[in-house]
């Protein structure tokens, strides 16, 4: 055939670079709406759930009891249940509904029931119902920190980046897992220089996250994850009694939790039980209620890329936000991984949590070059900052971030970078030189630092965590080498934990240490004039575009 | 052209120059070409050759209870006689096991096999020789590019339906005999 000039050139755009797939319905190969998904069906007997979704009582698996015992309010499940879907999904789109009644009603729903609603919503309705039905009123935003080399100055420098650019929570993991204590430090130290009260965790193995939380090293902890069908998380090492004590022994320290699902991630394992994406990731936010979780990152996260080869790949990563919301738990909602090639494609995604607002629109957005994200590259990263800004200044929409000078960034950058060269020295660690702190101070990536020597460091690192050393050593080194106000905020973040208020849903600090959660900012969004609205002080430093002309000078 | 016959049930190796090449259960059979559609035979070609040039011979065995790589290559390696085993999934992906490790750890893993050339996979082959000698030779490099997802994990994704598709929870590992 001869070729047409436009197909040809067509075929070289980024688009046609990523992976599209037909549905395969058999296997569970499909976004939403299987034909072989489950039908609604619940039956009570004596306040205990006897059957659910056409399933007997005594046929159930381990996933499908946990989640009845625990994971549906059982008081009002048969007349929930009993309820037209398409009125419920009407009531998630309708101004006079307030948020609290459906989620009354959601949270006494199945699996099945819940999917059967969101299919009757096209993608604007699930962003208006987004924006009603997330916990927390005032949207926020999550940032990665990590870099190749694992280097915790670096990892310092841009955390107190993230911090002053209005990140709400700082995540990092490590290249190398013996590295794990420094990045933490690193990263708590660095978000604290860079704007007090933001949250920071160190994604690694359970045990080895567990303990850093315990340490103080971290406030809050994400990577649980939990999976639809019994077989996968069996296979992961786990069942629903084991990430619930894992969840209990988290909140026995006062550490902030939410799990980790996604939808995509079991046909992924290859054990999708024939089902739907959607409604297996329902039954991991049900088993997230049951567990008594507060909150999810769920938006596909490292299977997007197979849900985004799928028709309505997007759609069904909407509805799985928006079904976190309508159980009234806290959603950190993906845009963390690269999925496309195309510009284009990854900046509709995103904006489709970020003109509703979630209460973190991206978890997390990557503050470093994709290059540098350990956790494979995110849909955002650092060079996208001005992008991102400029949406929100067109959009007069608050995506959680606000604009900094170039002198802040290098002021907080190289602040976190002097804190960890005391800490370092005060805690008797392999030192920091003078040339690693210019060095973190202005740095793009990973390569623009001097090679530390690994082996010394993770040397160091273990022989720190053996020696016990916790959060308070810090705090007193900090101190005594003049930085009080790190300190400060470091010891605040410590008085939280025993005051445990930033447990409840949603919950995120402001500069001052006080808590802005789900119950005392609630979302009360009916209709124009209600709900979060951008105060005249926040669009004045939304609309901050520093390069812009001022007309009145010319 | 890769013809794979099968022998009996794999019993523990007693040279200790033994390598083990484990295999996934669609291996040459379900599957017969890599994620890019590299015949398999070409790689198990380089794979071998790595092997015999650092003077150790090698044993094929196909697992077929589990599609997981780190699972079949820790069968592999304690079928082993030199306790070293190179597994590799249909769709490329290749790992370096060693018999005392648990079955997730590694000596080296070679995660995103859109990545690996045919010339990494002779290397690969030396490399566990080496291992297989005692010695501790400086690791592969590893390629990594976080845009591979988006081009192949749905690919991924149906070559390991493949791969479960023939696998048999109940069966132990065979013996192989291949001809490339």
């Amino acid at each position: 055939m001869k070729r047409s000039k436009r197909f040809e050139k067509l075929e070289q755009m980024p688009i046609n670079k990523d992976g599209f797939s037909y549905e395969w319905e058999e296997v569970g190969l499909i976004t939403m709406e299987s034909r072989f998904d489950p039908k609604p069906s619940i039956k009570v007997e004596n306040g205990v759930i006897v059957e659910m979704d056409g399933i007997k009582r005594e046929d159930f698996d381990s996933l499908d009891k946990f989640i009845a015992d625990y994971g549906i309010k059982v008081e009002n499940a048969e007349k929930a249940m009993a309820m037209d879907s398409l009125e419920i999904a009407r009531m998630l789109v309708d101004i006079n509904v307030p948020r609290e009644e459906i989620t009354e009603i959601c949270m006494s729903c199945t699996a099945a029931k819940l999917a059967e609603i969101v299919s009757h919503l096209n993608v604007v309705e699930m962003m208006m119902a987004q924006m009603k039905m997330r916990a927390r009123k005032t949207p926020a935003n999550q940032a990665h920190a990590t870099n190749l080399d694992d280097n915790p100055v670096l990892i310092a420098a841009d955390a107190a980046e993230e911090g002053a650019r209005g990140f709400a929570e700082v995540e990092t993991t490590c290249a190398l897992a013996r590295y794990a204590p420094f990045n933490a430090i690193a990263l708590m130290i660095g978000g604290q220089a860079g704007r007090a009260g933001v949250l920071n965790q160190c994604s690694m193995e359970e045990a080895t996250e567990l303990e850093l939380g315990m340490r103080g090293f971290t406030s809050y902890a994400e990577t649980l994850s939990v999976y639809g069908t019994e077989q996968v998380l069996i296979d992961g090492g786990d069942t629903a009694y084991s990430k619930a004590f894992l969840a209990s022994a988290y909140a026995s320290r006062g550490i902030k939790i939410r799990y980790t699902s996604g939808t995509g991630s079991e046909v992924l394992m290859g054990d999708a039980e024939g089902k739907s994406a959607l409604y297996l990731e329902i039954r991991c936010l049900m088993l997230t209620k049951a567990c008594g979780v507060q909150g999810i990152q769920n938006g596909s996260i490292n299977a997007i890329p197979l849900m985004a080869a799928l028709p309505n790949g997007f759609r069904a990563i909407t509805a799985e936000n928006l079904i976190a919301s309508m159980l009234n738990i806290e959603v950190a909602a993906g845009n963390d991984t690269a999925f496309t090639h195309s510009d284009f494609r990854r900046g509709a995604k995103l904006v489709m949590t970020m003109m509703p607002g979630t209460d973190y629109i991206s978890s997390g957005y990557g503050g470093i070059p994709n290059l540098d994200n350990v956790f494979a590259g995110s849909n955002e990263d650092c060079d996208d900052y001005d992008d991102y800004y400029t949406l929100q200044r067109d959009m007069q929409v608050d995506g959680g971030l606000n604009p900094i000078k170039e002198e802040t960034a290098i002021e907080v950058r190289n602040k976190a970078a002097r804190a960890m060269q005391a800490v370092f020295e005060g805690l008797g660690l392999p030192e920091i030189t003078d040339e690693e702190v210019e060095a973190a101070t202005y740095a793009y990536c990973y390569k623009d630092m001097p090679a530390r020597n690994k082996v010394e460091d993770m040397k160091a690192a273990t022989e720190m965590m053996e020696k016990g050393t916790t959060v308070i050593d810090i705090i007193k080194i900090l101190h005594e080498a003049g930085f009080e106000d790190v300190a400060e905020n470091l010891m605040n973040q410590m008085k939280q934990r025993v005051i445990g208020d930033y447990l409840h849903t949603s919950a995120v600090f402001d500069e001052n240490y006080n808590v802005i959660s789900a119950v005392n900012d609630r979302n009360d969004y009916m209709g124009p004039g209600t709900g979060y609205r951008i105060s005249e002080d926040r669009w004045n430093v939304l609309k901050e575009k520093f390069s812009a002309l001022k007309p009145q000078e010319i | 052209m890769l013809e794979i016959k099968e022998l009996g049930v794999s019993q523990p190796g007693t040279d200790a120059k033994e390598i083990i090449i484990a295999v996934s259960p669609a291996f040459g059979t379900g599957l017969k070409q890599s994620i890019t559609d590299v015949p398999l035979e070409e790689i198990l070609k380089e794979l071998c050759a790595g092997i015999e040039e650092e003077g150790m011979n090698y044993r094929f065995i196909k697992v077929y209870n589990s599609t997981d790589l780190g699972i079949i290559a820790s069968q592999g390696s304690k079928l082993a006689g030199s306790g070293i085993c190179v597994a590799m999934q249909s769709r490329g992906t290749t790992v370096i096991h060693q018999k005392d490790m648990v079955p997730l750890d590694n000596l080296e893993l070679f995660p995103q096999s859109p990545l690996i050339e045919l010339d990494m996979y002779r290397t690969i082959g030396k490399n566990t020789a080496k291992y297989g000698k005692g010695e501790n030779p400086e690791p592969v490099e590893i390629l990594n590019d976080y845009m591979v997802p988006s081009k192949f994990l749905i690919k991924s994704t149906l070559m390991h339906f493949k791969e479960g598709g023939m696998a048999n929870r109940d069966m132990a590992p065979i013996d192989l005999e291949v001809t490339f």
